[in-house]
């Protein structure tokens, strides 16, 4: 029986159920864009002159391996998100990579060209201070690491311990900065803020303190960024409020005071208010830093100085000099400085460090987006060119998280929007029809100019119509005639049209870092990139298209909102998602922090749809707000309901809109916080379309669906976290009256959940305590067989309670995202989009989450195509719909439908950005593009061939008949 | 193949038996949220993927404890290790995009004893024992493709429709021409084998009778379905 059943759902899943891809449509129609966050520690492999790698580690927690000729990744990993991930450093060294991540936690060595580990060693706890290699005799051999009470030694080759040491007075002093230049030593410095300097000298080999030296500092609070090594040995410090430098040299013997050197005396002049820093470099750790160093006075002020013995000469002096950086190749240590040429082009030049004079031919000028950020860090990797004379190669990373890769002369090789790694929200805009369309579409809205006018304009554009088709016929011919490779599709923003079938779109995203991108979804072309000044990194974006491109001439408009975490208060920045330019019409100042924000169906005379904000004193915002606006809204006021969460409180309010624009509470739901807390809150998507209203079931009655619009869907978990304890709560509650229509608690549950709101049904996923395992459960609504109202929904006018169902079943893999297919009307079957920790993500029918599905089954239930209940939901690798284009840590699933009713688009984001289209139901409305054509014409000619050669026998066999 | 797989069932069985008659009070206590500050542990391991180099293929490559609540990741030589797991009882995943990997439950004491199972999310509970530490061996690349229907002469020739009608034409059009009817000797033959074929004359043919059956009713049904024609056309009058 049992393995009647299996056959039968084998064969089930055979027919039905397909959502794979195809071998030969890999790439066709999908693409993916890997990245790998904002640069935090930047290398390039200097091994070799013709290396063309860079190690970079990102805020992302990511390691990767960049090819500096393209910008591609050569490989890239990457580590658990948030804190215990964090890298706190990362060395470079020959073929090794040291990283130190997790606040000191963990030490580990990476092979660069492999992308594989070579040790991983764990650290006792203490929060991280710094690391340093540490060389013997002209050679590294080992890594010191500085924690806020201790200090180890590790060795380079494989990570064992060499030797760890507590630090004297750790409660008091806070140790920075380690220091050691291949004499055997290791010298740690600590300072206690406004009181003095301590010097600590490890010997290498034991660890053993050889000395131990305090100097009076009274003036120093920290050793970062003010302080550097230079030289000799020699501390600097910088100390802006007596405006002058002071130097120390460390490995002197006996008690010594810190010199002070005047700023004044060198001729230079701070600027108010700035912390000076010190920029220092030593080229390899066995031996001294440089005695060249450059101090920073100024936002862009910068000047070299000199150590020499025990003076401070200046070299020179950059105004106007946005960044310095030193670079070392061979024997020769060079500065790099870049400065602003005008608003947009920067330039570079070169400079020797040792005399400060600038080396000539090495002057570079690039330019930026005008739309983009200002440059903030800057890494160099300087060569020695046949001539002896140095060449270089320039990271710019900028403010909105961009690299670009520069190389002699001033040519950007390459840019990476590392801002997309962080997208948080996304929207997909239809692309404007192309001009002759609109042309034609312009006849129709105009004002009629008689008859004969309308005739001659009509002929004209069928005329420029049939130009068009032509032009596209002959595009067509001598694209067939030229090999496939070399026919390009460069979508470029003058190009930009709707396809037939609107399966092209653009795709506006918002990232954290305040940058908005609009990419063209067919290749992954970025169009346009616009980035917002002064957003603060830890604002909340909500992003809604107020005007499409249906209504020409009217451009299409989307309104972001942007959202301060820390004052609450909200900016609207208004903008054209194709051309992404900011729009001419001035968004409503906002003076009180914005609760939530509703986009009405109701539209002004430029048919932009109405905006409604409510501020924390529940009064609404309309944007636009013409007069013919408010009056309309005046009107609908009684028919405008919203709600509010409050999590804090664990309170949920419905109100509703009076005439005045102020709001009535109408009613409250308070889930006692001591008890479970409030996670999310989901109504229904507003473009969602339900073609079927029922079920027809095997007794050929009908199961109507309850279709409630206003449903929302609200997601509690226990604030008590004991695995016995725990649950997960599942409140259905209608948000105009705040009736709860459902309630349902999975008991020994934990989050987090992931949940779908759609239609009829809700599909969560939890993680359950008692068999530890995730589940999914699905809860579906039915009126029942009878329709109270089958022509209106109203919340106010529904007496009878839903019949609800729920079914759960085991899920075998943890989940990191879970979003519905969705299509344009509505008639083709739902899928499941569940993105798995893996980076794959599963298309799973929503047939297997279907709370009828029987245990045993029957006649009836097999007519209704119902699958027999399975507790495991299988994952199979054929329903992953990104094949090997695994989407690492998806942060969300954006659908979309397009014009053909068996596509939805797909969008997965994280730190990769996937896009696709799937087909649930199969492509039903068109021919699939395995369709054989030479078959069925074939056939077809060979038909009509048949047919004319039988006719032509039947003749004769008359002729010869009627002679007989 | 079969029968290999059977026996390796057997024993897989036997020693779960065995090992749940031992090890089952040991994990009865472990919670999943362990403190913070209790012992953290390390999970060991190694994987293989027949016939490629560890090098190839490790950096694309990570180890995910239970979805990605803990991270390891794979060391130039194929093995690895994920520091600081507190006790519990974890799935641990290899993932790549390029090879298929099984999963393996792990289970961690308080006092750091390890133990690796299969992974069954029905009988949670069920240990069948698996070697630790861990040895992952690739069951080779994931299949994440359909197979295009491709069209040849001979699914069209194999197809039961074709089939169906093929044969029957064949008979219709070769069985006269390979016996002949005209012989009356041979239509005695023909007879007699078909007196052999129907035993009892004296039963009612069934296939007569589901005639006479249906004919009836057809017959009852056109009449009254030429009578609704009727009133059809009566009304359309």
């Amino acid at each position: 029986m049992a393995a009647a059943i299996s056959c039968l759902i084998f064969l089930f899943v055979l027919v039905c159920l397909s959502a794979a891809v195809f071998e030969d449509q890999a790439g066709k129609f999908d693409w993916r864009q890997q990245y790998v966050g904002k640069v935090k520690f930047a290398y390039f492999d200097s091994q070799t002159q013709a290396s063309r790698k860079l190690v970079v580690a990102t805020e992302q927690n990511v390691i990767a391996s960049l090819n500096s000729r393209n910008g591609d990744i050569f490989w890239r990993q990457v580590d658990k998100a948030g804190p215990e991930g964090h890298i706190d450093t990362v060395l470079v060294h020959g073929q090794d990579a040291i990283m130190v991540s997790g606040n000191g936690r963990l030490l580990r060595s990476w092979e660069i060209t492999v992308g594989g580990l070579n040790w991983e060693t764990v650290l006792d706890t203490g929060s991280f201070q710094c690391a340093g290699f540490v060389g013997v005799q002209d050679s590294v051999k080992y890594i010191a690491v500085l924690k806020k009470t201790a200090i180890s030694l590790h060795y380079l080759s494989n990570g064992h311990q060499k030797w760890v040491e507590n630090l004297p007075d750790s409660e008091t002093v806070q140790y920075e900065v380690v220091y050691s230049r291949g004499s055997g030593l290791v010298y740690v410095l600590g300072v206690v803020p406004h009181s003095h300097l301590t010097i600590t000298a490890y010997n290498l080999e034991d660890g053993e303190i050889m000395k131990q030296v305090s100097v009076e500092s009274f003036w120093l609070e920290s050793l970062k960024p003010g302080c550097a090594v230079v030289g000799g040995g020699v501390l600097v410090c910088a100390d802006p409020a007596s405006r002058s430098l002071y130097t120390l040299k460390l490995e002197e013997e006996h008690e010594q005071e810190m010199r002070q050197v005047l700023l004044q005396s060198l001729d230079v002049e701070l600027s108010d208010g700035f912390q000076p820093r010190v920029l220092a470099t030593q080229p390899s750790p066995a031996r001294h830093p440089n005695a060249e160093f450059s101090l920073q006075l100024g936002p862009d002020h910068h000047i070299l100085l000199q150590l020499g013995d025990d003076v401070i000469t200046p070299l020179r002096d950059f105004q106007q000099a946005l960044l310095v950086s030193f670079a070392t190749t061979g024997e020769k240590t060079v500065a790099v400085v870049m400065s602003p040429k005008n608003e947009t082009a920067y330039s570079i030049n070169l400079f020797s460090a040792d005399s400060g004079r600038r080396l000539l031919e090495t002057s570079t000028t690039f330019n930026l987006d005008p739309n983009g950020g200002k440059p903030e860090r800057l890494y160099v990797h300087a060569f020695l060119k046949k001539d002896d004379s140095v060449g270089y190669r320039v990271l710019v990373q900028t403010e909105d998280h961009a690299l670009i890769f520069v190389q002699q002369p001033g040519r950007v090789l390459w840019i990476r929007e590392e801002a997309l790694a962080e997208v948080v929200t996304m929207e997909m805009v239809d692309l404007p029809l192309t001009g002759t369309q609109a042309e034609l579409e312009g006849e129709f809205g105009k004002k009629a100019d008689g008859l004969l006018g309308m005739v001659l304009k009509r002929l004209s554009s069928q005329l420029i119509l049939l130009q068009s088709w032509t032009a596209h016929l002959w595009k067509m011919f001598c694209d067939a005639r030229q090999p496939r490779s070399l026919v390009k599709n460069e979508v470029t923003i003058e190009t930009l049209a709707r396809d037939e079938f609107n399966l092209q779109k653009m795709m506006v995203m918002v990232t954290a870092s305040g940058k908005l991108f609009g990419i063209e979804s067919s290749f992954g072309t970025i169009l346009w990139k616009h980035f917002l000044q002064k957003v603060q990194p830890s604002s909340s974006f909500k992003l809604v298209v107020q005007r499409t491109t249906a209504h020409f001439p009217h451009p299409p408009q989307c309104t972001l909102i942007i959202k301060d975490k820390d004052t609450g208060l909200s900016t609207l920045h208004v903008f054209n998602p194709i051309f992404g330019k900011r729009s001419h019409i001035t968004p409503p100042s906002l003076g009180r922090p914005i609760l939530q924000s509703l986009l009405l169906p109701l539209m002004d005379q430029d048919y932009a749809k109405v905006l409604l904000l409510i501020d924390n004193e529940y009064k609404v915002t309309a944007f636009p707000s013409a007069k013919r606006v408010l009056q309309q809204l005046q009107e609908m006021a009684s028919l405008v309901f919203f709600y509010l969460v409050d999590a804090d409180q664990g309170k949920l309010s419905g109100f509703r809109l009076r005439r005045d624009l102020t709001t009535e509470l109408i009613w409250e739901v308070v889930i006692p916080t001591e008890v479970q807390r409030i996670v999310s809150v989901k109504g229904k998507r507003a473009n969602e379309h339900v073609h079927s209203q029922g079920r027809v079931m095997g007794d050929r009655s009908v199961l109507y669906k309850y279709l409630n619009p206003n449903l929302l869907a609200v997601v509690t978990e226990s604030s008590d976290s004991h695995p016995e304890r725990s649950f997960v709560g599942m409140y259905l509650i209608d948000g105009v009256t705040g009736r709860i229509i459902h309630e349902a608690v999975q008991r020994k549950a934990r989050g987090p959940v992931y949940f779908v709101h759609s239609e009829n049904w809700v599909v969560y996923q939890y993680w359950n305590t008692k068999s530890r395992r995730n589940e999914f459960s699905v809860l579906e609504l039915y009126e029942g067989t009878e329709q109270y109202n089958s022509t209106a929904f109203s919340s106010l006018d529904r007496p009878l309670t839903p019949q609800v169902l729920q079914q759960s079943y085991i899920f075998p893999s943890a989940i990191s995202q879970l979003e519905a297919t969705i299509t344009e009307k509505g008639i083709t079957s739902r899928h499941l989009l569940v993105g798995l920790p893996s980076g794959a993500i599963l298309s799973l029918p929503k047939m297997f989450l279907d709370p009828r599905r029987p245990e045993v089954p029957s006649e009836q239930s097999r007519e209704e195509n119902l699958i027999p209940y399975a507790p495991e939901m299988p994952i199979r690798s054929e329903w992953f719909i990104n094949y090997n284009q695994t989407v690492t840590r998806a942060k969300g699933i954006y659908t979309a439908p397009s014009g053909l009713e068996s596509t939805c688009l797909v969008v997965a984001y994280g730190l990769d950005i996937y896009q696709t289209r799937v087909y649930p139901s199969k492509q039903f409305d068109v021919l699939n593009d395995d369709y054989d054509y030479m078959l069925i014409s074939s056939v077809l000619f060979g038909l009509v061939f048949t047919t004319m050669i039988n006719k032509r026998l039947a003749q004769v066999k008359l002729l010869n008949r009627a002679w007989r | 193949m079969l029968p290999r797989s059977t026996t390796s069932l057997f024993c897989v069985l036997f020693q779960a038996l065995a090992a749940v008659s031992q090890g089952f009070g040991e994990f009865e206590s472990v919670s999943v949220g362990a403190p913070i500050n209790g012992d953290r542990f390390r999970i060991e391991g190694r994987c293989v993927v027949p016939g490629v180099k560890a090098q190839d293929w490790v950096s694309t490559a990570r180890v995910l404890v239970e979805g990605e609540d803990h991270v390891g990741f794979l060391k130039t030589d194929g093995s690895f290790a994920v520091n600081d797991v507190p006790s519990g009882s974890y799935v641990v995943e290899i993932v790549s995009p390029a090879y298929k990997f099984e999963p393996v439950r792990v289970d961690i004491t308080s006092k750091g004893k390890m133990r690796a199972r299969m992974v069954n999310f029905i009988k949670t509970s069920e240990v069948v024992r698996l070697p630790y530490p861990l040895q992952m061996r690739s069951s080779g690349p994931p299949n994440y493709f359909n197979k295009r229907e491709t069209w040849g002469w001979t699914d069209f020739l194999m197809n039961p429709m074709v089939m169906m009608m093929v044969l029957p034409l064949l008979i219709i059009v070769l069985l006269p021409k390979v016996v002949n009817t005209n012989d009356p000797e041979m239509r005695r033959e023909m007879e007699q084998s078909m007196n052999m074929l129907n035993p009892n004359p004296e039963l009612p043919d069934v296939s007569e009778f589901m005639t006479k059956l249906f004919s009836s009713k057809g017959s009852g049904k056109s009449g009254s379905s030429i009578k609704a024609g009727k009133s059809g056309q009566l009304k359309r009058r």
